[in-house]
C-alpha cells in the first residue's frame, strides 16, 4: 500500500469538484424528461464529451494498463474493441435509434414490437446489465481509496456512493451530463500527461520494450515483499532473497511457463489463481537470513518480510502467470496462449467487446439526449476521436510498467499500475503532483460509470417498471419521483453489495454483462432497425435465448472456479472451456439465428411497421418526427 | 397514426408538401418503394463501411497465426504488431466514422430533396 498526501489531496479534489458541479447543475433540471434525457437538448460535443466520461471506467482508466502490464499483446483487443464498438454504434444505431425517440431500451422494445411482456423482459436484463456493470465499479472505488490513501475499504465505496447519489438524485441526466463531460476532460489529462512524462522520463535509458528483451524481468530496486502464509511466488529463475524471520517454504520443480494459467475466465482479465500446487510434490525448503529461491514455484508458509536486491529476477505473484518478455510481447501471449484454442478466444474476445459496447443500456440511453439524428450521428464520430485520443495511453503504463516496476507482480499490484508508476519520478514534485493527477483520474472513471448506471437503472425502475408498468397513470411528477427514489435505491444497493463482494474477484461480471449485451440487445437493435419482417415472437425468443444461454455459460464457468470436477472436466475440453467463458461467438449468432429463423417461419409481422419503418429512417429535415414520448 | 405523423414540427415557412411526401407519409405503396430504397441506401453504406473495420480486425490474428515474422517486425525498436493494433486503430476508426457520417448525411439529403 502507499499512502501519500499527494493522492489524498486528488481524491479529495475530485470528490469535491464533482459533488459541487452535481450541486451547481442541479439547477437546470427541472422537468421529467430533463432528469430522464436532459430534455434531448445536449449539444454533440458536450454529449459526446459526457459519453465517453460514462464510457471510460475503472476497468478503462485503471484495468487495462494492468492487463497489459500482466499479459501484455492479446490485452490490446480490448481498448481497441472498446473503441471500435462505437464505429458500429455509429454505423447501425445511433441516427435511427435517436429518431424514434424512446426513453429507454425497453420502450425501443415495447414501442417498436407493440408488446408490453416484451418490455419487461428487456427490464430485467437492463437490470442485471446494470448492476453486475455497477458492482465491480464500487470494487475499485474502494480499492483506488485504500491503496492512494490507506484508508479502509469500505470508505472508498462510502465516499463514491455519495458523491455519485447526490448528483444524480439532485440533478438526473441534465446535471449529471455536465458533471460528466467535466470528468472526461479530467480522465484525459489524468492519463495522457503522466503518460507521456513517464515516457520521456524513461527515454533516457532507452525504449522500454527493449529492455530485459526475451529474457527475465528483473527488479529495478531493492524492494521489499510483505508475504502472508499460504501465499504463493512462481519464481521465473534462481533469486537471492533475505528474509527477515526463518521461515519454511513448500516448493515445486514444475516451472511456471507463458501460458501456464488457468483459463482466462475474467473478462476483464480476473483470472483465478493462476498455477495450482499440487502438494504431493511439494519439496520443503529452510530460509533463514539469506538464501535461494530455486526456479519453480514458491508457497510461503509464514507471514514474513521478504527483500529482494535489484537486478535479481522478479518474483510473480498468483494473479499473473510468469511469462518472459518475449512471449509476453507476442500475439497469443499468457493471455490467449493458455486457453485451448488461442485463435478461437481472440475472435471470441474481439465479438464479445465489439457487440457488447452497443448492446450496454446505460450507453445507449445516451444517444436519446441529442436534439435529432443528425446530431446524434456526430455526437458518435466526436465518442470515436475522444476514446481513440484516451485508449492510446493505458497500454504505455502497462509496457512502462514492466520494464520499470517489476515488483508489482509480486505484490499482486498490477491493477495500480497507473496510480503507483508516477511515484518512480521521485519523491520531488513533479512525482507528487502526477500521483495527485492519476488518483483524481481515477475517482472521475469510477464515479462517472457510476452516474451514468444510477440514471439508466432509475430510468428502468421510474419510467419503465413504475411509469409504464405498475401505474401508467402516474403523472411526470410521481415519474419524477420514482426515478429519484430508483437511483437511490440503486446506488445504496450496489454500495451494499460493494461492500460484501470486496474478497471475490468479480471482475467477471463485466463480462457478464458484456457477453449478454452483445447477444441479446445488440441483436434486437440491429434487426428491428434494419429488418422489417422481424417479428415479435422471433425477437424476444432471440433476446430470450442469446441472453440466456450467455448467462448460464458464464455461471458454468464462474462454478468451475469452485468446483474440482468441473474444472478437471473442462480443462480436458479446452474449446468448450473457451467457448463458456467468452460465450459471445456461439450465442450471438444463435440470436440472430433465432430471429430470423421463427420471423421467416411465422411470418406475422407487427401492426403499423411502415410507420415505424419510417420513424425510424426518415430524414429529419422531413419533419415528420414525433416523439414516442410527449413530455 | 397519419395525423401524428404530420408535420407538428414543421415550421410556417415551409412549403407545402409535394405529392412525393405525402405519398411518403400516407404509407402508400409508392411511398413504401421510397422508404425501402432509402434504408437499402443505408444499409449498404452501414455494412460496407463495417466491413473495412472488420477486415482490418479479423486479419491481424491471422497474419500472426500463420506468419510468425509478423510480431518479429520491429520499428524504433518497438514491435509493429503493437503499432498497428494499439495505435493505428484509433486514426482508422476515425476516419471510417467521418466518412461514414458525411456519405449518410448525403444519401438523407438526396432523398429530401427528392421528396419535396
Amino acid at each position: 500500500m502507499t499512502s501519500s498526501t499527494a493522492a489524498i489531496f486528488g481524491l479529495v479534489l475530485m470528490a469535491v469538484v464533482s459533488l459541487g458541479a452535481g450541486l451547481f447543475a442541479r439547477r437546470w433540471a427541472r422537468t421529467t424528461s430533463d432528469f430522464m434525457v436532459a430534455a434531448r437538448a445536449v449539444r454533440p460535443r458536450v454529449n459526446a464529451a459526457a459519453i465517453s466520461g460514462e464510457y471510460l471506467s475503472a476497468a478503462s482508466f485503471l484495468g487495462i494498463a494492468g492487463l497489459v502490464m500482466q499479459f501484455g499483446y492479446d490485452v490490446l483487443w480490448y481498448p481497441v474493441c472498446y473503441a471500435g464498438g462505437y464505429l458500429l454504434l455509429l454505423l447501425f444505431i445511433a441516427g435511427p435509434l435517436r429518431r424514434f425517440g424512446a426513453y429507454t431500451i425497453p420502450d425501443f422494445a415495447e414501442g417498436r414490437f407493440d408488446s408490453p411482456r416484451f418490455r419487461r423482459l428487456a427490464v430485467t436484463l437492463v437490470l442485471i446489465i446494470g448492476f453486475f456493470y455497477a458492482l465491480p465499479q464500487m470494487k475499485a472505488a474502494g480499492l483506488t481509496v485504500q491503496t492512494a490513501s490507506g484508508l479502509p475499504y469500505g470508505a472508498g465505496i462510502g465516499i463514491v456512493a455519495v458523491v455519485v447519489v447526490a448528483g444524480v438524485v439532485g440533478g438526473g441526466m441534465r446535471g449529471i451530463t455536465f458533471v460528466q463531460s467535466l470528468q472526461f476532460a479530467v480522465k484525459l489529462f489524468a492519463i495522457s500527461v503522466p503518460a507521456f512524462l513517464l515516457l520521456i522520463h524513461f527515454s533516457g535509458t532507452g525504449v522500454p520494450f527493449a529492455r530485459g528483451q526475451g529474457g527475465l524481468q528483473r527488479l529495478t530496486s531493492t524492494t521489499r515483499f510483505q508475504v502472508t502464509s499460504g501465499e504463493l511466488w512462481q519464481v521465473p529463475g534462481s533469486i537471492k532473497v533475505r528474509v527477515a524471520h526463518p521461515v519454511t517454504v513448500g516448493w515445486q520443480r514444475q516451472a511456471p511457463t507463458a501460458g501456464s494459467g488457468a483459463p482466462a475466465a475474467g473478462f476483464e482479465g480476473g483470472t483465478g489463481p493462476v498455477a495450482s500446487v499440487n502438494h504431493s510434490r511439494d519439496h520443503r525448503l529452510r530460509l533463514e537470513g539469506v538464501g535461494q529461491l530455486p526456479r519453480g514455484t514458491v508457497t510461503w508458509r509464514g507471514v514474513d518480510l521478504v527483500t529482494v536486491a535489484r537486478g535479481q529476477p522478479a518474483p510473480f505473484g498468483s494473479e499473473t502467470p510468469a511469462s518472459t518478455t518475449a512471449a509476453w510481447m507476442q500475439p497469443f501471449g499468457p493471455l490467449a496462449g493458455g486457453t485451448g484454442h488461442p485463435l478461437l478466444f481472440t475472435y471470441s474476445l474481439i465479438l464479445a467487446i465489439l457487440l457488447g459496447t452497443i448492446g450496454l443500456p446505460h450507453i445507449l440511453v445516451r444517444f436519446y439526449t441529442n436534439p435529432d439524428a443528425r446530431a446524434s450521428r456526430r455526437t458518435a464520430l466526436l465518442v470515436l476521436v475522444m476514446l481513440g485520443a484516451f485508449y492510446v495511453w493505458p497500454p504505455v503504463f502497462g509496457a512502462l510498467g514492466r520494464s520499470y516496476d517489476p515488483s508489482l507482480y509480486g505484490n499482486n499490484l498490477t491493477d495500480a499500475v497507473v496510480l503507483i508508476l508516477p511515484s518512480q519520478l521521485g519523491a520531488g514534485w513533479l512525482g507528487q503532483t502526477l500521483s495527485a493527477i492519476v488518483a483524481a483520474g481515477a475517482f472521475a472513471a469510477f464515479t462517472s460509470t457510476l452516474s451514468g448506471l444510477l440514471v439508466s437503472l432509475g430510468g428502468a425502475f421510474g419510467h419503465d417498471v413504475y411509469g409504464r408498468w405498475l401505474r401508467p397513470s402516474a403523472g411526470p411528477a410521481a415519474r419524477r419521483r420514482a426515478f429519484q427514489l430508483g437511483a437511490l435505491g440503486s446506488g445504496v444497493a450496489a454500495g451494499a453489495l460493494g461492500l460484501l463482494v470486496g474478497q471475490f474477484d468479480i471482475s467477471v461480471l463485466v463480462g457478464w454483462a458484456f457477453a449478454i449485451a452483445a447477444s441479446s440487445f445488440f441483436p434486437l437493435l440491429v434487426l428491428g432497425i434494419w429488418w422489417r419482417r422481424l417479428t415479435t415472437l422471433g425477437a424476444a425468443v432471440g433476446v430470450a435465448l442469446g441472453g440466456g444461454i450467455a448467462t448460464c455459460s458464464i455461471i458454468t464457468t464462474m462454478i468451475a472456479t469452485v468446483s474440482s470436477p468441473l474444472a478437471a472436466f473442462l480443462g480436458e475440453h479446452s474449446n468448450l472451456a473457451v467457448v463458456l467463458s467468452q460465450p459471445a461467438i456461439v450465442t450471438v449468432p444463435i440470436a440472430f439465428a433465432c430471429m430470423v429463423g421463427i420471423s421467416l417461419l411465422r411470418p406475422s409481422p407487427p401492426g403499423g411497421v411502415s410507420a415505424k419503418m419510417v420513424q425510424l429512417h426518415a430524414p429529419d429535415r422531413l419533419g415528420l418526427r414525433r416523439e414516442y414520448i410527449p413530455d | 397514426m397519419s395525423a401524428n405523423l404530420t408535420g407538428a414540427l414543421q415550421s410556417e415557412a415551409d412549403p407545402p408538401p409535394s405529392t412525393g411526401l405525402l405519398e411518403f407519409e400516407e404509407q402508400t405503396e409508392v411511398g413504401e418503394l421510397y422508404l425501402k430504397a432509402l434504408v437499402r441506401r443505408q444499409r449498404r453504406l452501414s455494412l460496407g463501411v463495417a466491413a473495412v473495420f472488420a477486415t482490418f480486425l479479423l486479419v491481424q490474428p491471422l497474419l500472426a497465426w500463420w506468419w510468425p515474422g509478423w510480431s518479429r517486425l520491429r520499428l524504433v525498436g518497438i514491435p509493429v504488431d503493437w503499432l498497428v493494433l494499439g495505435l493505428g486503430s484509433y486514426p482508422l476508426l476515425i476516419w471510417l466514422g467521418s466518412i461514414y457520417v458525411r456519405r449518410a448525411e448525403e444519401v438523407d439529403d438526396e432523398f429530401t430533396d427528392l421528396l419535396r
